[in-house]
């Protein structure tokens, strides 16, 4: 049984690894030269419900990159304003150690291969085509190709191309393949009628920031610095993607996090005012490149499907990460892309899809992106454990658990522990 | 289902996906009218849709271009004034004009596929007629030009004299299909075949088939034009050159040629074969080369005919049976989409 993941980052990883592991033979096809993708800009993990989300993952036998972005971490129980017990992982160290775990699995992996069309017969998908016309078949893919960008929408629902990690100009914009097989895409709003929403967070080069401020990253992991009165624009919250961090403290002050690169939780930051804050003087930004001028546009291409995470209308195509709904964060790429890729090896055997119970953090915020991004109202709003509506619902809900023996003894009560490590073929 | 009215079928492409190019994405005359009036064939946003659908991505963004250009077209091509230095009268059928340029045009102007634009000072623009650079001497910036003395336009054309001057629009470069494929060729044997004027564009192949070290061989019919005119280059360039009638009457294959192809072609070791002739001899070759081994390389010249060169006119727009609308002034890609599928009425 052969299955193609197209993209290569969070949630492609999580597809390939799950998929490998029920017993497929499984092919990542990823455009740029890194897998990741914006896990190579990211690196928070375990805060607020990410934690029990993570804990779930390891239970439910899925913790092979949990367990990665925990070996790499460089701060552990970070708290920053509305978030708790955040992990930071080593973002310029993550993707090798992720390559070397999918080698290892024997998980084949196509770099600089972008893929740009499918082959259909009916409602299934025989085979994908490259942007130089290779062709190649599979028995079931799982697309995790995100919605970000490219520069088009950047440009179009954005301030244009901010030179992001994903690098479209040098290796090609991302194609949405269920639209390519027929399926028409989702798209988020940040306010009425306005699409996409900006990425919510930028990085600047911690060499260029004053000694006190990367002694003080160094140690603890975070830094809040007050933003001048006159520059606080708190309209600049509505544009985020990542509401978890779209909050009153994040326009009055500057929050940098840690992550091997000096994280600024705000989408873009004109670096003339960026220079006035005490200790950035000559600040410069690493991710985006442009990060002085706008950020990368996402949520623009999002697939219609079902809580086993396959996509409504066709026959073998799965998917996951941003693709499958409103998420934001690597924890959520990761919970949604294991159980894309082990469901795309159920599917191909004919065996009965699985779903994640909604008393499980996991399971419930799968199917309540899946309601939401059906009402207006919800194609507003993210959906992730960290914060913002779904954190809430967590926490009133009970499924908010800190305890990994707690969370280990439910999945086993549910009789998944381990569901992801068990060879189907 | 809750998205059953969200899922819509696209066409479904006979061939399969079709890589292709815009000949001006990325050039100083990009984005073009086409683009301004959401008829762009790269970019999903310039062609009524309000996202990216970026299949064929050629390395610039359309849309941003258009954008920073105010939303505006970029200015197209100019008639520009030019002299004539040299004339040559080969015989009644065949003349070559030697024009003298300006430095940036010569430069625009030396790669295969390129062509212009010309006709007499005094004609209206209906005259203008399409023809190919033969050479572009970037020292002196002079292009050569084989004209074939043929229709009206080229008639016309025919009188003008050395020290008068002539009207040229370009630089354009869409003169062959299946571009990339040709000057990605390194260290390899080639094998072209030109008919007649396709002599003409045929030069600049073999100057850049050389130039990447391939080793040339030529298969070269007169034609109707009962002249060698590229004896000097066929010397510099190519290893061997075999002289044979290629087309008999009604346009079939000449059984002589296809013999001297198919003992080419057995030897193995042949990366590419090209072709400067017109359509019903190069869709030939094509199928000869296709049925031998599929992973030789096609290209061949584009014998659309042009009139403005700029996707406007819609002189060279064809519809296969694909029902994909193909305008062959700008869109570069392989002979096979051009070929297959045609239809006959």
């Amino acid at each position: 049984m052969k299955i193609v993941v197209i993209g290569g980052g969070w949630s492609g990883c999580a597809a390939a690894i799950s998929a490998r592991k029920a017993g497929a033979e499984v092919e990542i096809i990823e455009k740029t030269d890194l897998l990741l993708g914006l896990g190579n800009v990211g690196g928070i993990m375990r805060n607020n419900g990410r934690y029990t989300a993570a804990e779930e993952l390891i239970a439910l036998g899925a913790g092979d990159l949990i367990n990665i972005t925990d070996a790499n971490t460089l701060h552990k129980n970070i708290d920053f304003p509305g978030h708790e017990h955040a992990w930071l992982y080593n973002v310029n160290r993550i993707e090798p150690a992720v390559r070397r775990h999918i080698d290892k699995m024997g998980i084949k992996v196509r770099f600089v291969s972008r893929v740009v069309d499918v082959n259909m017969e009916g409602i299934k998908i025989k085979g994908i085509y490259l942007s130089d016309g290779e062709y190649i078949e599979a028995d079931v893919f799982v697309e995790t190709t995100g919605s970000t960008g490219p520069m088009g929408n950047c440009l179009r629902y954005g301030n244009g191309c901010s030179m992001c990690i994903l690098r479209c100009p040098a290796f090609g914009p991302r194609v949405s393949i269920s639209y390519r097989a027929g399926v028409e895409d989702i798209k988020g709003e940040r306010q009425e009628d306005v699409f996409g929403a900006f990425s919510g967070s930028c990085k600047l080069e911690k060499d260029s920031l004053s000694e006190k401020i990367v002694k003080q990253l160094d140690e603890k992991g975070v830094v809040v610095l007050k933003v001048p009165l006159e520059d606080i624009n708190t309209d600049k919250l509505k544009q985020k993607v990542c509401q978890q961090y779209a909050l009153k403290e994040f326009a009055e002050n500057i929050v940098l996090l840690d992550t091997g690169h000096a994280k600024l939780m705000t989408s873009y930051y004109p670096l003339d005012k960026l220079r006035k804050i005490e200790g950035l003087e000559e600040a410069k930004f690493v991710d985006p490149y442009a990060g002085g001028k706008g950020n990368s546009i996402r949520y623009l291409s999002v697939a219609p499907r079902s809580n086993q995470m396959k996509v409504v209308g066709l026959d073998n195509l799965f998917c996951a990460g941003e693709k499958s709904g409103l998420f934001v964060g690597h924890t959520e790429a990761m919970t949604t892309g294991s159980l894309a890729g082990h469901n795309a090896v159920r599917n191909e055997l004919g065996m009965p899809l699985l779903t994640l119970p909604r008393n499980l953090a996991t399971g419930d915020i799968i199917a309540y992106a899946n309601e939401k991004v059906q009402t207006t109202e919800g194609r507003r709003n993210r959906y992730t454990f960290a914060g913002a509506e779904y954190f809430k619902r967590m926490k009133d809900n009970g499924i908010y658990i800190l305890d990994p023996e707690e969370i280990q003894k439910k999945v086993r009560k549910l009789e998944l522990d381990n569901i992801f490590n068990q060879k189907l073929v | 289902m809750k998205y059953s009215d969200n899922i819509v079928i696209l066409e479904a492409e006979v061939m399969g996906y079709e890589p292709y190019n815009c000949i001006d994405c990325g050039s100083e005359y990009c984005p073009c009218h086409l683009a301004e009036s959401g008829n762009c064939i790269l970019c999903s946003h310039l062609d009524g849709k309000d996202f990216c659908d970026c299949v064929n991505w050629n390395g610039v963004c359309i849309y941003q271009e258009f954008m920073q250009n105010n939303f505006k077209a970029k200015e197209g091509r100019k008639h520009q004034r030019f002299q004539i230095i040299d004339k040559e009268l080969v015989n009644e059928k065949l003349m070559i004009l030697k024009v003298k340029v300006t430095k940036k045009l010569a430069s625009e102007l030396v790669g295969p596929g390129s062509f212009v634009f010309i006709r007499k000072e005094d004609c209206e623009q209906a005259f203008d007629t399409p023809i190919c650079v033969m050479d572009s001497d970037t020292g002196n910036d002079v292009i050569t030009l084989a004209i074939e003395l043929k229709g009206l336009k080229t008639r016309i054309l025919k009188n003008v004299n050395v020290n008068e001057h002539v009207l040229i629009k370009g630089p354009f470069w869409n003169g062959i299909l299946g571009l990339h494929s040709m000057t990605s060729m390194k260290r390899q044997h080639c094998v072209l075949i030109c008919r007649g004027i396709g002599q003409a564009p045929m030069v600049p192949v073999m100057e850049k088939l050389y130039n990447n070290e391939n080793t040339i061989t030529v298969i070269l019919d007169e034609g109707t034009l009962d002249t060698v005119f590229i004896e000097k280059e066929l010397k510099k360039y190519a290893k061997e050159v075999i002289k044979t009638n290629t087309l008999l009457m009604g346009g079939i294959l000449d059984g002589k040629c296809r013999k001297i192809l198919e003992g080419i072609l057995t030897k193995g070791d042949v990366a590419l074969v090209h072709c400067d002739s017109a359509d019903v001899l190069s869709h030939q070759i094509m199928k000869i080369v296709e049925a031998y081994n599929n992973d030789i390389e096609f290209s061949c010249s584009n014998n659309e005919k042009m009139c403005c060169g700029e996707g406007v006119c819609g002189c060279c727009t064809i519809m296969n049976d694909d029902e994909k609308l193909r305008r062959l002034c700008k869109m570069q890609t392989s002979p096979k989409y051009i070929f297959e599928g045609r239809r006959l009425y």
